[in-house]
């Protein structure tokens, strides 16, 4: 990680050392073949052409020409690979934040919708590509800029006067961009927000509202939202052109300026030169300039994208990981007051008492909390401390000692192998695993274990079995399954429950079902 | 603005409604804009050009010390600031167009979903549809207005340019003219040096493309098997892979800009020696002997403009895949075909016996698989059955299930939706009955906060607030299935409001609740009704 930074740190320093001489390239080129044309042409009036020195300026034109193409498409390459290089790293200690955060422990995990996944990773990105959009080419303007002012205030000190004027103006339209640009893109993110919202609230509930007659209205009106979003984005990309158009004066008002004031001061033919250097030189740079409101959108992006991803991040707790975990036969409470998944206490405290070799079914209707149960077991919400016969066990300590299988565990886009979360087993074991949950012959089909598989090519109950796996495979002397018949069909299901039950017998096992349970379960109704 | 969106391509055979054909819609909706839009951006190329020629001739008549004409100090300020102005209007021409295009292209979407029915909009993967009705069409748009006028100011410009070279120096348009050939050829061998690379890229690495998103998406089962560590070691390992196999592609795709950067650099380096010798007189070269210096200023000031449409079409070399991909993904998503209607003759055979009293409970019974909820849909009219489909209940009426739509805001406006308004008691005595105003998971009372769509609730919740939307209604109730999965109170509470509102009012109810079975006035059984279609 240590060595992606530096590297990347090298990256940037290369970039903004190409950049600068792809920006110095440009001007010298634009100054100098101006410069040039004049001299020869002055020179051609008189006998110096025989004596000018025509091969210096015609060799120096073609090394800026030439030099400018190979910086530019230097810049691009390291600047893009520096980028790269930062979004690696930056994206690996997102990964660590987002793991610690408690969302992630917490009821439905959103980034599982394909929506807000969507809008997640545009923050990301605007994140990761700031820098290159907006810090780079901010940071060369400037240094183009003081350039050229100091240039301009030896040749032509009274054309400071106007080009300063106009950089005023500048700079007052773009403050004003990225003050009203901030407004407008936080409304366009709210707006493609709640379209979401609403979109999936209606398609959750189709039937229903085609029976009432209410979808037309609640459709058009969710997708409608969307387009107000664009309209707000519209009015951005408005007030953008604006500041476009008057950066693009930048150039030519500055080379007439430069001209005008050598003129006022008495310059004339020769001594002219020099000032037509200039003034190329500030067309040029003028072109440069020409996108930046989109350095300023870069900006204002990357603001509202940290603060949205710091809403994940911030509460996240860089708990410790407790040493040695000794396993446990028994864990249990007098008195544990159930929780909601936002920590609100929930009906009676419970006496929970488990035991390795007997698994517990909790029962009850749906909403009454089960799952939230089984979480403040593993320790994934509350601060609650269990007994256990080897002592108190806090939470953190708890999730180290949990395999919490929760009941719509996702598939990575991985092979099945690294799907099993088990790399320390012989390939035996992994295919006894699957057997006993009946997917060996569809992972035979799927290409053995080094087979690729993803979320949207296994059915709900294919992916339900590879969760059940999991528990089979697991080490941890606590598991903890969330409706592990879900999805399976009604003789399928019991019949691998079984399986799997008789494979943990050993472990404390806590199981969420409505469904019966085979042999000595305990029942705990939750109701 | 008025929606003039004719159907276009051909008719899909299966059910006669039009394709989506979001590629073609768009082209047809952003015509008018495209012109407008292309229009500005000559006039802008047009004015440009002409403030070089009035800078070229205000600086080299100072330098020649020629007289100074004050009019082209005039010109030239004019001309930039209303070339400024032009790109102003270019620019907004482009948002505006590409806003139009992109709203029109949602609103057909809106209204084709709108029509589509229950079975197929429930077979739509919901998360992807969010995504494709609120990026695709923009991604659509901005190839039909940005990328297409890109595309035609390729030809357009460059043409400008040469004119405008041509009126100084014949030859020196030529000379940009005769690169443009050599410069196009390296771009067809660049071009398909990229594809071949990034095919074989994507053969290769294909699979890790999206490792990021897949490993957050997926974050809790990863916590949930402790595979933190390992997970993060490996991406770690996938995204340094990933930044190689891009940079692989990403050096061969800057080669077409640097390409332009070269030529646009040749020419100019080119030209400033030609006109340089033409001016010292020292080789009489034609079309760049004799020249003022103001022509040989413009010659090179104008150079850089042939370019520079070729270098803004480049720039947008993602544009084109990323418009047809997202035009092909809403044509998929909105020209799905209906699922195939099951076949139920139990279903049908008890919907064209059932005679719905104006009052009173049904309910309908078998066991699961029956057919119960399908009956229900095909009796409120928003499934059709693959024989004949005349809805029974042709008004509408209340849904009661555990994914009725809730409505976002408090719970009593929750509980209103849609209904006249009704007086405090009669709202508050409804609330109360169904346990909505003692919920501990709902505090707040009639002013509980809902999230939208009820993304707050449990089923059971929601169930209860539609039991209760039923008791506030005056219409025909309909309910699937709404004492499953209930504490047995809560289930007593629904049971009761249920009969209660039947004194009334008809209430179709699709149950095997027998506690609810025996508050029937009249009883459907698909169970029964299946018989005799077997036997026979």
């Amino acid at each position: 990680m240590t060595m992606r930074t530096e590297k990347a740190r090298k990256l940037w320093r290369y970039a903004g050392g190409f950049a600068l001489t792809a920006l110095l390239c440009a001007v010298m080129l634009g100054g100098l073949s101006a410069w040039f044309l004049g001299s020869v042409a002055l020179a051609g009036l008189s006998a110096a052409a025989l004596t000018f020195n025509f091969h210096m300026p015609g060799a120096l034109v073609r090394l800026f020409a030439l030099g400018r193409t190979a910086a530019r498409y230097g810049e691009r390459l390291t600047g893009h690979q520096a980028a790269l290089t930062d979004q690696t790293d930056r994206r690996i200690a997102l990964f660590d934040a987002m793991a610690a955060a408690p969302a992630v422990r917490g009821a439905g995990w959103q980034l599982a919708d394909q929506a807000r996944l969507a809008d997640y990773l545009d923050d990301v990105e605007d994140l990761d590509f700031a820098r290159l959009r907006a810090d780079l080419p901010a940071m060369l303007l400037a240094a183009g800029l003081v350039g050229s002012l100091i240039a301009t205030a030896f040749v032509a000190p009274p054309a400071l006067i106007p080009i300063m004027a106009l950089l005023a103006v500048l700079g007052a339209g773009l403050r004003r961009l990225a003050r009203r640009g901030e407004a407008l893109w936080r409304q366009v993110r709210e707006g493609r927000r709640e379209g979401a919202r609403e979109l999936g609230a209606i398609l959750g509930a189709v039937v229903p509202l085609q029976a009432e007659r209410a979808w037309p209205v609640h459709c058009a009106a969710a997708l409608h939202r969307f387009s107000q979003a664009e309209d707000d984005l519209l009015a951005l990309r408005r007030a953008q052109a604006w500041s476009d158009a008057l950066a693009s004066l930048l150039g030519p008002l500055a080379a007439v300026s430069v001209m005008a004031a050598a003129w006022i001061a008495g310059a004339r033919t020769e001594a002219l030169l020099i000032p037509v250097f200039l003034a190329f030189s500030w067309l040029a740079l003028g072109e440069s300039a020409q996108g930046i409101s989109r350095m300023v959108a870069a900006a204002l992006r990357r603001r509202a994208a940290a603060g949205e991803i710091a809403r994940w991040t911030q509460s996240a707790s860089a708990a410790a990981v407790p040493a040695a975990v000794q396993p446990i036969a028994a864990l249990g409470a007098a008195s544990l007051q159930r929780r909601a998944p936002d920590a609100r206490p929930l009906a009676q405290p419970l006496a929970l008492a488990l035991k390795a070799g007997s698994p517990t079914i909790l029962a009850g209707a749906s909403g009454v909390g089960k799952t939230s149960l089984l979480k403040q077991i593993a320790g994934w919400i509350g601060e609650d401390v269990l007994e256990s016969e080897g002592g108190p066990l806090t939470a953190v300590e708890r999730r180290a000692l949990a395999m919490f299988c929760p009941h719509d565990a996702a598939i990575l886009a991985d092979s099945i192998r690294a799907n099993l979360f088990a790399p320390d087993l012989p390939d035996d074991e992994l295919w006894q695993a699957l057997d006993a949950v009946e997917l060996s012959e569809r992972v035979r089909q799927a290409g053995g274990l080094e087979g690729w598989i993803t979320q949207d090519a296994v059915s709900l109950g294919e992916a339900q079995r590879l969760n059940l796996v999991r528990a089979w495979l697991t080490t941890k002397p606590l598991v903890l399954l969330d409706e592990p018949t879900e999805h399976l069909d009604a003789e399928q299901g019991p019949r691998i429950l079984a399986r799997l039950l008789t494979r943990l017998r050993d472990r404390i096992v806590v199981i969420s079902s409505h469904a019966a349970a085979p042999g000595e379960a305990r029942i705990v109704r939750l109701d | 603005m008025e929606n003039r969106i004719r159907p276009v391509g051909p008719s899909s055979p299966a059910d006669g409604k039009m394709t989506f054909a979001a590629l073609e819609r768009a082209q047809i909706q952003g015509a008018a804009g495209l012109r407008l839009f292309l229009a500005w951006q000559i006039v802008r190329t047009a004015l440009r050009l002409g403030a070089a020629g009035c800078m070229a001739l205000l600086f080299g008549r100072l330098v020649m010390g020629q007289e100074m004409a004050p009019w082209s100090l005039a010109a030239v300020l004019v001309l930039v600031c209303l070339a400024a102005w032009a790109g102003l209007m270019a620019d907004h021409a482009q948002a505006g167009a590409e806003t139009r295009v992109s709203i029109a292209i949602r609103q057909a979407a809106s209204e084709r979903l709108q029509g589509l029915p229950a079975g197929l909009l429930r077979s739509l993967p919901a998360g992807a549809l969010s995504v494709a009705v609120q990026r695709y069409p923009e991604a659509v748009s901005s190839l039909v207005i940005g990328h297409r006028a890109a595309g035609m100011m390729m030809a357009v410009g460059p043409l400008m340019a040469a004119m405008a070279l041509a009126a100084v120096s014949w030859q020196s348009a030529l000379l940009v003219l005769l690169l443009t050939p050599v410069m196009i050829l390296f771009f067809v061998l660049v071009g398909g040096a990229i594809r071949e690379r990034a095919d074989a890229q994507e053969r290769a690495f294909g699979h890790l493309a999206g490792q990021f998103a897949d490993r957050i998406r997926t974050l809790p089962t990863i916590v949930a098997n402790d595979a933190l560590a390992s997970e993060e070691a490996k991406l770690s390992g996938r995204l340094d892979v990933h930044v190689a196999r891009t940079m692989g592609v990403l050096r061969l795709a800057f080669l077409n800009a640097g390409l332009i950067d070269f030529f646009a650099s040749l020419s100019i380096a080119m030209l400033a020696v030609f006109l340089g010798l033409g001016h010292l007189g020292l080789a009489t070269l034609p079309g760049f002997s004799g020249l003022e210096l103001w022509q040989s200023l413009f010659v090179l000031m104008v150079a850089p403009e042939y370019f520079a449409p070729f270098r803004r079409f480049s720039e947008q070399y993602h544009a084109k895949a990323e418009g047809q991909a997202a035009a092909a993904a809403l044509d998929r998503l909105l020209d799905t075909a209906a699922p195939a209607m099951p076949c139920l003759p139990a279903v049908d055979e008890a919907l064209s016996k059932m005679e719905l009293p104006s009052h009173g409970l049904v309910v309908v019974t078998g066991p699961s698989g029956a057919g119960k909820s399908t009956l229900l849909r095909r009796l409120v009219g928003i499934e059709r059955a693959p024989r004949d489909g005349a809805a029974a209940l042709p008004g509408g009426c209340v849904w009661v299930a555990t994914d009725s739509f809730v409505a976002g805001g408090s719970l009593a406006e929750a509980m209103t939706a849609g209904l006249p308004a009704p007086d405090a008691a009669r709202l508050h005595q409804a609330a109360a009955r169904i346990g909505l105003l003692d919920d501990v998971l709902l505090p707040g009372g009639l002013s509980a906060r809902i999230a939208t769509g009820g993304a707050n609730l449990s089923g059971g919740q929601r169930l209860r607030i539609a039991v209760a939307r039923a008791l506030l209604s005056d219409g025909t109730v309909v309910a699937d299935e709404p004492t499953a999965k209930l504490d047995p109170r809560t289930a007593q509470a629904v049971r009761l409001a249920l009969r209660d509102v039947a004194q009334r009012r008809l209430v179709v109810v699709a149950s095997h609740d027998p506690a609810l079975v025996a508050l029937a006035d009249r009883r459907v059984d698909l169970s029964l009704a299946r018989m005799p279609e077997t036997v026979a």
